[in-house]
């Protein structure tokens, strides 16, 4: 009786209105460890080490030592160095998932303006900071904005889809900015591009706090604010609304007079915008250079921190937090517990697909509690009858 | 104990938010026509979607001859010779008649002696002895696209017929039918029983029950109300029935009072996206305070009609004036802030957002001007208001009020939702397409009464339909469409439905 009571209490919590988005969320993540758990036991580690490594490398727990001039503040900035963009990449997924459009070019858009940005601010060594920062989040704008748009237009004048559009908009950003690199931009050294003034970067490196080396990221401020602002643009505005509309019956948007195509470019401009912030973010920000001929795995997670949040602005601020503990921990991990740090991406995935199993565990949820029901239903009616037989026998007597 | 060859006993399935059937038990004869009434959401096709094991009860049992069985897919029922013609066709568009007989049970032969390959010659030559046996005409060989809906409807009671079944169920199949055919479907559902066929009917409307039908279970709300001998009992006794309450047959017509013309379509071609003319050449006029209605066939262009008036559909040549100003060339919204209400036929493709909330939905005409939304900011309090207004005005019912989310309304609300956000536009035009299909009667009461209330208040009405018992019923103009043309335009006083009928077959003199 017990254990059924718990389980009814669990399925209330999956199925309520108010809380669905967040507990089913904490489910994946919990089925998640237990997965991971059974694989790291499989490989012969603790997971509980190894969960706690993942925790201190990104500075929510202190290591056992720290080299020279580091501590847990330095990790910890990392860990927001790394989350700014992340959550950017996210919003931008968001955006076009709610009206309708999967944004899988979310890696290619963030590469065209890092690339932009880097080339026409980033290599300017005469721009004041004040300056400089301003402008590279303005070509990430731009940038992006553009390169969005322009998947939007052609699903719209030409009916190409957009994952088919995204995936070759990738190829080409990628080769092209790509042959750029290798043949005017490159650091003959490193084999990536020259590194940004430092003016340009969107993060201060080398400030002591506290006598650590940390850094100061400025994006992880932004992608606050455009978390809050996308949430009140699709729960306030007119625009938001008709966005939805779109992304959920583009029929019935048209007949109340809604313009399709011009929502279709514009939620693809704006998820464009917000992969560019990512962009600058993380090329001018996270990393300091490009590695050419290469699209960042984080236009990918992204899409697991959008599921994961449940396509909510700001529910996936916390998403982007626990993806970016698995990604940003990960070589920390790797060098204490000695597993191959590719097993991030192993978590990442598994949480995807958790997430994406949430309507299907609300199903099962609702399930529980009917059949909770009709045993209750059943137990008031045997109840109800024994009675009416027992009035019945007085009645005889 | 009678013989049923059919018992369901106890039967109760729950969907969120609604019990579908509740404790309903019938016993069908063997070789009777068992029909099936109820308003829509009544059950009835919950029920046969479980005798056809497409859903299973939560609680109750099947029993075939007197066996209890337990059916997991449709498979299993078609292995005890229960087959279904459901409402919409379950057809493969381009494959042949026979090709979509034989599907998933095609006769098989050994190509050069060894290759598994389909019997089609076979199949043909069997297909063409089935339809002649049951005077079921059908051509084999012609693809599904090219036939009309009444030539479909056979190909299903063929692939019932192919399987052997016993038992079969048809779901309101008359919805899409002109008054001959369904004359004609009559009949050979009466071959069907005289051949020993045991035949289970759910529609809501009762004449045809009258016709056709031996026994006759009625649903309300999801419980068994009576299970009646249809010779026995009135129409007017089972329409109240079916409702619950008293139904009025006759909504009170007045005099028409027509004042000046409000739309005016002047020779206008709309072509389809495969640049094939779908209307051609049409010219008509609603005035103020007139109902003109657009008898035809499904397919033949009415729907293409409403839809280049209000914008949805490019016009290709021709005209379209409303109120005196030409808005040919406007957009959607600017004909609808014009005077343009349209109910469409697709009442969850193009009606609603079916994952929006009733406020929202509500408010899809409104929400971008003032005061529901200022310098593009939504005022969410005006949005709960105007619902609460609507939701009482128009009677819709829902489990949660305005923040219901409309996917979980019954059909007859949720169409009540749109009529009433388009009605409370006062548009100079309202276009209703299909406003009835699928409701039961005490809806439909309710939505002609709202039609002739809007014409009184001196609304211009366009009202397309396929029942031509409501074109009958409401009309004060007529004007009957086949294959994209208007081939007669008259003041339905003039015309008798027989006639109407004919002209929707394409014959031009009647």
């Amino acid at each position: 009786m017990n254990t059924k009571k718990k389980g009814r209490w669990l399925a209330n919590l999956l199925n309520s209105e108010k809380y669905s988005s967040f507990t089913v969320s904490v489910l994946a993540i919990i089925l998640t460890l237990i997965t991971a758990s059974v694989l790291l036991l499989l490989m012969g580690k603790n997971p509980l080490v190894a969960f706690r490594s993942f925790l201190q490398g990104c500075g929510f727990l202190p290591k056992a030592n720290y080299g020279g001039g580091s501590g847990m503040l330095s990790d910890l900035t990392d860990f927001l160095n790394y989350l700014a963009p992340m959550l950017l990449a996210a919003l931008a997924f968001i955006v076009g998932f709610k009206a309708g459009l999967f944004n899988i070019g979310i890696a290619g858009q963030m590469l065209l303006s890092g690339f932009v940005a880097t080339i026409v601010i980033g290599y300017n060594k005469n721009l004041p900071a004040g300056v400089a920062k301003p402008l590279v989040l303005i070509i990430g704008i731009v940038v992006g904005g553009l390169a969005g748009a322009l998947i939007g237009f052609l699903k719209y004048k030409f009916n190409i889809h957009e994952v088919v559009s995204t995936i070759m908009v990738n190829y080409i950003i990628s080769y092209l900015t790509g042959f750029f690199i290798n043949n005017k931009f490159v650091d003959m050294l490193t084999r990536t591009s020259r590194v940004c003034a430092p003016a340009a970067r969107l993060t201060l490196t080398n400030i002591q706090i506290g006598g650590v080396n940390c850094k100061i990221p400025f994006g992880i401020l932004i992608a606050i604010i455009m978390a809050i602002v996308v949430q009140f643009i699709f729960d306030r505005t007119a625009f938001g609304f008709e966005l939805k509309a779109v992304g959920q019956n583009k029929n019935c948007a048209k007949y109340i007079g809604v313009s399709v195509g011009k929502s279709l470019v514009a939620s693809m401009a704006f998820s464009g915008i917000l992969a560019g912030l990512a962009g600058v973010t993380y090329y001018l920000g996270y990393t300091n250079t490009i590695i050419p001929k290469t699209l960042v795995g984080m236009g990918y997670d992204s899409i697991a921190v959008a599921l994961l949040g449940n396509s909510s602005p700001v529910g996936s601020i916390f998403a982007a937090i626990v993806v970016t503990v698995f990604q940003q921990g990960a070589n920390y991990m790797s060098s204490a517990v000695g597993v191959a740090k590719e097993i991030a991406s192993l978590i990442t995935g598994i949480l995807l697909l958790y997430a994406s199993c949430g309507g299907y565990m609300k199903g099962l949820a609702r399930g529980v509690i009917q059949k909770d029901l009709d045993r209750e239903a059943e137990a008031k009616r045997a109840a109800s009858h024994k009675e009416d037989a027992g009035q019945g026998k007085e009645g005889e007597r | 104990m009678e013989d049923y060859i059919v018992e369901m006993r106890h039967i109760t399935k729950r969907f969120p938010g609604i019990v579908a059937n509740d404790d309903v038990s019938i016993g069908i004869r063997r070789g009777e026509v068992y029909a099936l009434l109820g308003e829509n959401g009544a059950g009835k096709s919950t029920l046969m979607s479980m005798l056809f094991g497409m859903y299973e009860p939560d609680r109750g049992e099947i029993l075939i001859d007197g066996k209890k069985v337990v059916f997991h897919s449709s498979n299993d029922a078609t292995a005890h010779n229960i087959g279904m013609v459901h409402q919409h066709f379950k057809l493969v568009d381009n494959y042949t008649i026979a090709e979509n007989i034989v599907l998933g049970s095609e006769p098989m032969t050994k190509m050069f002696g060894f290759l598994p390959s389909v019997d089609m010659k076979k199949a043909n030559r069997e297909i063409a002895e089935l339809s002649k046996t049951y005077g079921l005409e059908v051509n084999p060989t012609d693809r599904i696209e090219d036939v009309p809906v009444s030539v479909r409807q056979r190909v299903e009671i063929l692939k019932m017929l192919y399987r052997k079944a016993d038992i079969m169920i048809f779901d309101e199949p008359t919805a899409v039918l002109t008054p001959q055919e369904i004359e004609f479907l009559l009949q050979i559902i009466d071959g069907l029983r005289k051949a020993g066929k045991t035949i289970i009917l759910i529609t809501h409307k009762i004449e045809e029950i009258k016709k056709i039908a031996d026994r006759c279970a009625i649903l309300y709300r999801g419980r068994l109300v009576d299970v009646l001998d249809v010779r026995t009992t009135s129409v007017q006794d089972m329409a109240n029935m079916m409702v619950g309450r008293a139904v009025d047959f006759n909504p009170h017509k007045s005099e028409p009072d027509y004042r000046g013309t409000v739309l005016k379509v002047d020779h206008m071609t709309v072509k389809n996206e495969n640049h094939f003319e779908v209307v051609k050449d049409v010219s008509f006029e609603v005035r103020s305070g007139e109902i003109f209605a657009i008898a035809g066939v499904s397919g033949n262009g009415q729907t293409e009609i409403a839809d280049a008036i209000t914008g949805m559909l490019k016009i290709d040549s021709g005209t379209v004036t409303l109120g005196g100003r030409d808005i040919t060339h406007l957009t959607i919204r600017e004909r609808a802030v014009e005077g343009v209400s349209y109910i469409p036929e697709d009442r969850h493709g193009t009606g609603v957002v079916m994952d929006f909330t009733l406020r929202d939905n509500l408010a899809l005409r409104q929400y971008y001007r003032d005061p529901f939304s200022r310098h593009g900011i939504l005022n969410f309090d005006k949005f709960q208001s105007y619902s609460e207004t609507l939701i009482d005005r128009y009677d819709i019912r829902s489990g949660q009020g305005p923040k219901t989310i409309i996917r979980s309304m019954s059909g007859g609300n949720q169409q009540k939702a749109i009529i009433g956000r388009e009605i409370e536009e006062h548009s100079k035009l309202i276009i209703f397409v299909q406003p009835t299909r699928g409701l039961d009667i005490g809806a439909i009461e309710k939505v002609h009464r709202q039609i002739l209330d809007e014409r009184d208040r001196g609304a211009a009405i366009l009202l397309i339909s396929l029942e031509l018992d409501e074109v009958m019923e409401l009309a004060d103009t007529i004007g009957v469409i086949y294959n994209g043309q208007l081939l007669k335009i008259a003041p339905a006083s003039t015309m008798t439905s027989h006639d109407v009928g004919r002209y929707m077959m394409g014959v031009k003199e009647a």
